[in-house]
């Protein structure tokens, strides 16, 4: 405590003002004893100077109390302190206006302190400005913490940009990877293709010049999975209609269309990738199959494949009304039922073969995803 | 075959697809005026054998140079370039002045169409449909429709 304020020190001395001091004393008092550090000034005197500050005032600042009465409360700004912050104090004082504000400041050994300020304009009954009235607080610690609060959180999210950096530049890498080999299997289907192809147009026996034909059609069909398979978006699933569409447009350029007509209808079906090339194959061999044997010499029909999902599972028909199985004649080698028996076996699914009269239908019931329960990679 | 013969300029580095490639072309009444694996053999090559068409693969001996190649050799009047790739996302959207991609693997029946197409259309033989299993370049497709989504 450094004082009292001198003018109501001299009102004091007028009459019935003594009641009034009296029934202040216990303010006072508290005021005295509070540990939130205090200070009063009085704007009527030349700069403002204080006119009261309590022990814990002092104890924050470091000034002993004779030190601090008399003067303006500049003392505390240092090289530091906000001159905007600065401004906004002179302007509420000039204002009468109350303020809250965090103002750096500092101690008398030097050391600063982040000051968290409620300034408050005092007056009396006939609201006549009588004087400032200031609270402090030392927030330097929460300060301290927010900043390195936010030092954490800036060094977090600098953490996060980099990590999202690295997953962004793997995942560039893998696509880039993915087109790559992409890329490379289109290109050595074209050239396994190129040889067989080439080997076929040299062979002088017609037999194996068919045999070569028919394994480079093979190697079209799986050709035409990988073409497929990549130019979606969603590369994990093959559909079977584009598929079937663009296969029937390759069979069809090699039959006599007045003599064998082909039907296709097949439901736009998603199977997974995995399924893409032996499902392929299975719907090649079974529809050359069909356009091969079932109409020997110049015999007319038709030839329908239908493919449907139904439920978890993939029903594909290919029915012919040509000679009927028993009367197809004998291929010693039967490599393309062999084909379809191994790949309906590697889709776990199941064949059967019917007699039309006229013709012959291949009934292939087929799981698709999760359709079979236990049935492992 | 359809139409007037072509005289073709095959740029591939892939030794056997070219050759099946010439061999294919000749069945179709074509006739391949020459082969080339690097993009400057390509250009010279062009330059002396003013082909009408160029098949022209964008992985050469010498690098992705194939969009090069297509923008110097469609520059010629006379000369239509195709592309034959397997890395379709390589051509830019302005097809580099190709009349269109053939994905590969392609089949022989798109080779045959493709060129039909081209005979017909640009070098004075029977009009022939746009055949499927080519992506035509914007600007060739006789309507202003949104460029179909290119083949990976």
């Amino acid at each position: 405590m450094i004082g009292l304020d001198a003018p109501r020190q001299a009102e004091a001395k007028e009459a019935g003002a003594m009641t009034a001091l009296a029934a202040d004393a216990p303010f006072l008092a508290a005021f005295r004893a509070c540990e939130a550090p205090m200070v009063m000034t009085d704007p009527h005197r030349p700069d403002n100077p204080i006119v009261f500050a309590n022990s814990a005032f002092c104890r924050l600042t470091g000034y002993a109390p004779n030190e601090v009465a008399g003067r303006n409360c500049r003392f505390l700004q240092g090289p530091d302190t906000d001159p905007a912050a600065i401004a906004r104090v002179r302007e509420a004082v000039a204002l009468g206006e109350p303020l809250q504000i965090d103002i750096l400041n500092y101690r008398k050994d030097g050391r600063p302190f982040w000051n968290a300020m409620t300034l408050t304009p005092v007056r009396d009954e006939d609201g006549t400005l009588r004087s400032y009235f200031a609270v402090l607080s030392d927030v330097t610690r929460d300060r301290q913490a927010e900043r390195t609060l936010a030092q954490e959180k800036d060094g977090l999210a600098q953490d996060i940009e980099a990590r999202n950096r690295a997953l962004q530049s793997a995942l560039d890498q893998q696509t880039a990877l993915l087109h790559e080999v992409d890329h490379r299997v289109k290109n050595n289907l074209q050239v396994i293709s190129s040889l067989v192809l080439l080997k076929a147009r040299r062979a002088r026996d017609a037999a194996c010049r068919d045999v070569l034909r028919s394994m480079a059609d093979r190697i079209g069909a799986l050709a035409t999975v990988h073409r497929l398979l990549y130019s979606l978006s969603d590369v994990a699933r093959f559909d079977l209609r584009d598929f079937a569409d663009d296969f029937a447009v390759e069979l069809e350029a090699g039959l006599d269309p007045d003599r064998i007509a082909l039907t296709v209808d097949v439901e736009a079906v998603a199977v997974p990738a995995s399924m893409a090339a032996p499902l392929a194959l299975l719907v090649h061999e079974l529809a050359v199959n069909a356009v091969r044997h079932a109409f020997p010499g110049e015999r007319r029909g038709r030839v329908a494949i239908t493919a449907r999902a139904d439920g978890e599972r993939l029903i594909l028909d290919v029915r012919d009304d040509g000679v009927g199985l028993s009367a197809q004649s004998d291929n010693p080698e039967g490599f393309g039922r062999d084909l379809v028996g191994m790949l309906v076996r590697q889709l776990r699914g199941s064949l059967a073969f019917e007699d039309l009269n006229p013709g012959t239908r291949a009934h292939v019931v087929l799981p698709l995803e999760g359709g079979v329960t236990g049935a492992g990679p | 075959m359809s139409g007037a013969p072509l005289r073709i300029l095959i740029v591939e580095d892939e030794a056997f697809i070219a050759l099946e490639l010439e061999c294919l072309l000749e069945e179709a009444g074509h006739v391949p005026v020459g082969v080339a694996s690097r993009s400057a053999e390509a250009i010279a090559l062009a330059r002396d054998l003013a082909p009408d068409v160029a098949l022209v693969d964008i992985h050469l001996a010498d690098g992705p140079t194939g969009v090069a190649v297509a923008q110097a050799l469609s520059a010629r009047a006379g000369t239509t370039v195709l592309f034959t790739t397997a890395n379709a996302k390589r051509v830019p959207a302005d097809f580099a002045g190709a009349a269109g991609i053939i994905a590969k693997p392609y089949s022989e029946r798109v080779i045959r169409a493709a060129l039909a197409y081209v005979g017909g259309r640009y070098h004075g033989g029977v009009p022939a449909e746009p055949p499927d299993g080519v992506v035509l370049a914007p600007d060739r497709r006789g309507d202003d429709g949104p460029r179909p989504e290119v083949p990976a």
